[in-house]
């Protein structure tokens, strides 16, 4: 979360947008975002259809693991890997996806 | 169609998305981040990105699996419990904010987050860093449950465009003395330091 909101900046030069899912309330989530002073939306998803269309909910498990996805403006998947967000690798799919959108 | 769809602003190139919740247990490293440390006369050289002479023993290099942490030492003592120092860089330091006065301000409301620590407010000193404006932070922690305290020292300086910091700590119970002496280890430290190469930030 800290390593999304330290390079929003950098996000913002690549035109793109960053929002979190989780299987937790508005209500905590609201109070959570607040504490750690984070400037993007985080969606409240406690059914779960987001982890399950993403692979990232196991049966019998009853929270997300953690996964991060990247969808390009022509609405594709070009990554998705489960774990802890590897932001340099994150930040070299923006700027790949960034040119391209200038190339097309 | 049943279920969410995700629209797209023409405008945007890309949405990234993260699903929270608990991280996956992730395999040991192949290497120990010790293999990345070559040495160079009296200086360590870490991964061909950092130059610095490393503080004299007793202090000890420790893998940290987390990344606050690039590189860190720590020292321990038998005068009581607890009796530790520390000093690290960390390239990527709690908060966000590229400003130094408000990065503080975010870091202290996260460092020793676990430790239950309640800090002071810091002293802050305006300094040069690199050759670049710099921010040093004095502090004390309290933890009030175990009676332990901690000196905290923190120097914030500009890599790039980034933020990135030299800390520095002390633990000692309540009703112990610190003993600063290994703070001047921490500073010859932070004045040895050099970066060998732009960061991956200065080259994206």
């Amino acid at each position: 979360m800290e390593g999304h909101q330290r390079n929003l900046y950098l996000y913002d030069r690549f035109n793109a947008r960053v929002a979190g899912v989780s299987r937790d309330q508005v209500a905590t989530l609201e109070h959570w975002a607040k504490d750690l002073g984070l400037e993007f939306p985080i969606f409240s998803n406690p059914i779960g259809h987001l982890g399950i269309w993403f692979g990232a909910l196991q049966a019998g498990y009853p929270m997300f693991n953690r996964t991060t996805v990247i969808i390009d403006k022509w609405g594709v998947i070009r990554y998705m890997q489960p774990g802890n967000p590897n932001y340099r690798e994150i930040l070299t799919v923006l700027k790949q996806l960034h040119e391209e959108e200038g190339r097309r | 169609m049943n279920g969410l769809s995700v629209r797209l602003s023409a405008a945007l190139a890309a949405v990234l998305l993260f699903l929270g919740g608990c991280a996956l247990i992730q395999p040991p490293a192949a290497d120990d981040g010790r293999a990345t440390l070559v040495r160079d006369g009296e200086a360590l050289v870490w991964q061909d990105e950092y130059r610095f002479v490393p503080p004299p023993r007793p202090w000890q290099l420790i893998d940290l699996d987390e990344d606050d942490y690039s590189v860190g030492y720590m020292m321990l003592c038998d005068e009581g419990y607890p009796c530790q120092s520390t000093l690290a860089y960390a390239e990527e330091p709690f908060g966000y904010s590229l400003d130094f006065e408000t990065r503080q301000e975010e870091f202290f409301r996260r460092f020793l987050w676990a430790s239950r620590v309640n800090f002071a407010e810091p002293k802050l000193q305006p300094t040069e860093v690199f050759g670049k404006e710099g921010l040093i932070a004095v502090t004390e922690g309290i933890e009030p449950v175990l009676g332990h305290k901690v000196h905290a020292k923190v120097v914030f300086a500009r890599r790039g465009e980034r933020v990135v910091a030299f800390y520095f700590t002390q633990w000692r119970a309540a009703d112990a003395d610190y003993d600063l002496r290994d703070e001047q280890d921490f500073d010859r430290f932070v004045e040895s330091f050099e970066f060998l190469r732009p960061s991956f930030f200065e080259q994206l």
